[in-house]
C-alpha cells in the first residue's frame, strides 16, 4: 500500500474519530477548535502526498502561475461576490487533475488571505476551495466527459453553489453561530445562498468565456515544451 | 514595513502565542476571562493598526450586536422569558449566552487580525520550509509572482489602448468582458512561457539534486527562550485552573458564573498576563527609547 494512502486511512480510522470524541468534551466553542483540527487532519495526507511527489520546478512553476492568476481573479476584480477564482482553479484542477486541483485551491485561499487578512474561517476557506479544486479534477478525469465550454460552465455553477459555497458558509456555523443545531445550520447556509449563485454565475461565465482558451494554453504549453515527460524528456 | 517588539521575535514564539491565545479565547466562556481577553487583544490590535485599527474595532460593534441579539432567535431555553413571538419565548438567559457569544467572535477577529500582521508570509515559510519544501516554495513563488503578473496586466491594457483596443469607462459591459478576457489570455500566455524560462533556469542551477537548505533570518535569542518558557508555564497554569472549574460558566438554562476570588484569581492573572504579552514587550520598548532619548 502506498505511503499517502496509510496516511489517509489512518486519519479517517483513528485520528477524526478521536479528535471527535476529545473535542466533544471541550468547554465553550471548543466546536471551533474541533472544526479545525479535523480539516487540518483531512488537508494533510493531499499535502503530504504532495512533498512525497517531489514535485519538479517545471510543475512547481506553472502551478505557482495558475495560483497567482486565482490570487489576481480573487483580489483584481472589484466586484464583490464575483471572483474569477473559482474559475480558475477548477481548470487548474481539470488540467492536472484532483490532487493538484486540491493543492491548487487549498494554496490559492491561503495566499490570497495574506493580502484579504487572515480570518478564523481561513481553515474552512482552503477546504472550500481546494475541494472545489478537487471535485472539477475528478469530474473530468480521463477525459469521460468532452472538455466542453458549457458543460464546464455547467458544472462549474452546480459545484459552486452546491460544494464550494456550502463548504464556506459552514465555517458561519462554526464561528458566529452560539451552537450547532438543525436552525443555525440552515439559517448560515440560507444566509450564503445569494452570494453563493452570484459566485456561481461569475464562475460559469468565466468558464465559458475563458476556459477553452486556458486549457489550449496549458495544452499547448504541455506540448511544447513535453512537462507530461518529466524533467528529463526534453 | 515598521516592526513592532512582538514581530521581532522568532516566528515559533509568534506561533505559539497566538495558538494559546486563540484556543483560550474560544475555549473559556467565563465573562470576567472574555472581557480581559478583549482589552488584551484590542490594545494588541490598536497598537498594530493604529487608526486604521480604531475604525475597524468601532465597526465590530454592530457585528457584536447583531450576534447577540440573534442567538435568543435560535436559543430559547433560558427560565426569564424576555417576551414571546410566534409562539417562541426570548428569554434573559439566551440574551446573555449571546453577549458571550458575540465577544468570543470579536475576540477571535482581534486575534487573528493582529495574528496577520505579525505571522507575515515569510515567517510562515520560515516556520514550515523544512516541514513541507515544495508547499513553501511553491507558496514564495506565488507571492513573487502576483506583483509581478499584475505589473504584466498593466503593460498588456497599456499596449492594447495605444493601438487603439482599450476600453473607456462608457465602454458597453460586453466590449469590458470581452476585453478583460484577452487580457486575461495574454497575460496567462505569457506568464506560462516565462515559468518555463524559470523551471529550466531552476533546473539548471540544480533544483531537485539536493536537499535545499533555505536561509534563515530568525534565530532563537535568549529573550526567544525565556519568553517561550514563561509562556508555557503560563498556559499550564490557566489549563490547571481550567481543568480545576474555577473557569466554570454555566447560561442556561440557568446563569451559574463561578466568581473569581481567593485562589482561583491566581488562574485569571495567569491567563491575562499571558495574553498581555505584546503589549507589555511595546510598552517595554517605548519606555526604553524614550529613556535612551532622554539621555542625548
Amino acid at each position: 500500500m502506498k505511503k499517502s494512502n496509510v496516511a489517509m486511512l489512518t486519519v479517517f480510522l483513528a485520528l477524526i474519530p478521536l479528535t471527535l470524541f476529545l473535542g466533544d468534551k471541550l468547554p465553550g466553542k471548543g466546536y471551533y477548535i474541533t472544526g479545525v483540527l479535523i480539516i487540518i487532519e483531512l488537508s494533510v495526507p493531499f499535502f503530504m502526498a504532495f512533498e512525497k511527489r517531489r514535485p519538479q520546478a517545471r510543475e512547481l512553476v506553472v502551478l505557482a502561475v495558475m495560483i497567482a492568476l486565482a490570487v489576481i481573479g480573487r483580489v483584481a476584480i472589484p466586484i464583490p461576490h464575483f471572483k474569477a477564482a473559482f474559475a480558475i482553479i477548477m481548470l487548474t484542477g481539470i488540467a492536472f487533475g484532483p490532487e493538484t486541483g486540491f493543492i491548487a485551491g487549498a494554496i490559492t485561499a491561503f495566499a490570497s488571505n495574506f493580502f484579504y487578512g487572515q480570518g478564523a474561517y481561513m481553515p474552512w476557506q482552503m477546504m472550500a476551495y481546494g475541494a472545489g479544486g478537487m471535485l472539477a479534477g475528478f469530474v473530468f478525469i480521463r477525459n469521460k466527459i468532452p472538455k466542453k465550454p458549457w458543460i464546464m460552465a455547467v458544472i462549474g455553477f452546480l459545484s459552486v453553489v452546491f460544494w464550494i459555497g456550502p463548504l464556506l458558509d459552514t465555517s458561519h456555523i462554526f464561528i458566529m453561530m452560539p451552537e450547532i443545531n438543525i436552525s443555525t445550520v440552515t439559517a448560515s447556509l440560507a444566509s450564503g445562498f445569494p452570494v453563493n449563485v452570484s459566485q456561481g454565475i461569475c464562475t460559469a461565465l468565466m468558464m465559458l468565456l475563458f476556459g477553452k482558451p486556458l486549457l489550449e494554453k496549458l495544452d499547448r504549453v504541455k506540448m511544447k515544451y513535453g512537462m507530461t515527460e518529466g524533467e528529463n524528456g526534453v | 514595513m515598521k516592526q513592532d517588539a512582538f514581530s521581532k521575535l522568532h516566528p515559533a514564539v509568534n506561533l505559539l502565542f497566538f495558538i494559546g491565545a486563540i484556543a483560550f479565547g474560544v475555549l473559556l466562556q467565563h465573562p470576567v476571562y472574555l472581557l480581559a481577553g478583549i482589552f488584551a487583544s484590542g490594545a494588541y490590535y490598536l497598537f498594530l493598526n493604529g487608526r486604521k485599527g480604531l475604525k475597524n474595532i468601532l465597526l465590530m460593534i454592530p457585528l457584536f450586536i447583531f450576534v447577540t441579539l440573534f442567538n435568543p432567535i435560535v436559543n430559547t431555553r433560558g427560565v426569564t422569558v424576555l417576551f414571546s413571538y410566534l409562539d417562541r419565548p426570548y428569554t434573559l438567559e439566551a440574551l446573555i449566552y449571546g453577549v458571550a457569544v458575540a465577544a468570543t467572535f470579536v475576540l477571535m477577529l482581534l486575534w487573528f487580525g493582529c495574528c496577520g500582521r505579525v505571522l507575515t508570509g515569510d515567517k510562515f515559510t520560515c516556520l514550515f520550509g523544512n516541514l513541507a519544501p515544495s508547499l513553501s516554495l511553491l507558496l514564495v513563488m506565488v507571492f513573487r509572482m502576483i506583483p509581478n503578473l499584475l505589473q504584466k496586466a498593466k503593460q498588456i491594457i497599456g499596449v492594447r489602448s495605444s493601438i487603439g483596443k482599450g476600453t473607456a469607462e462608457k465602454s458597453s459591459l460586453k466590449d469590458k468582458l470581452n476585453s478583460g478576457m484577452t487580457v486575461m489570455g495574454i497575460l496567462t500566455s505569457w506568464a506560462l512561457e516565462g515559468s518555463i524560462t524559470t523551471s529550466d533556469s531552476m533546473r539548471s542551477r540544480g533544483y531537485g539534486t539536493a536537499k535545499r537548505t533555505s536561509f534563515m533570518i530568525y534565530r532563537m535569542t535568549a529573550t526567544d527562550w525565556i519568553l517561550s518558557a514563561v509562556m508555557l508555564v503560563l498556559i499550564s497554569v490557566v489549563i490547571f485552573f481550567a481543568a480545576s472549574g474555577s473557569m466554570n460558566v454555566q447560561f442556561l438554562p440557568e446563569r451559574d458564573i463561578t466568581p473569581i476570588k481567593g485562589f482561583n484569581a491566581i488562574g485569571f492573572i495567569a491567563y491575562f498576563g499571558y495574553l498581555l504579552i505584546p503589549t507589555i514587550l511595546n510598552i517595554r520598548e517605548v519606555i526604553q527609547w524614550k529613556f535612551s532619548e532622554s539621555k542625548i
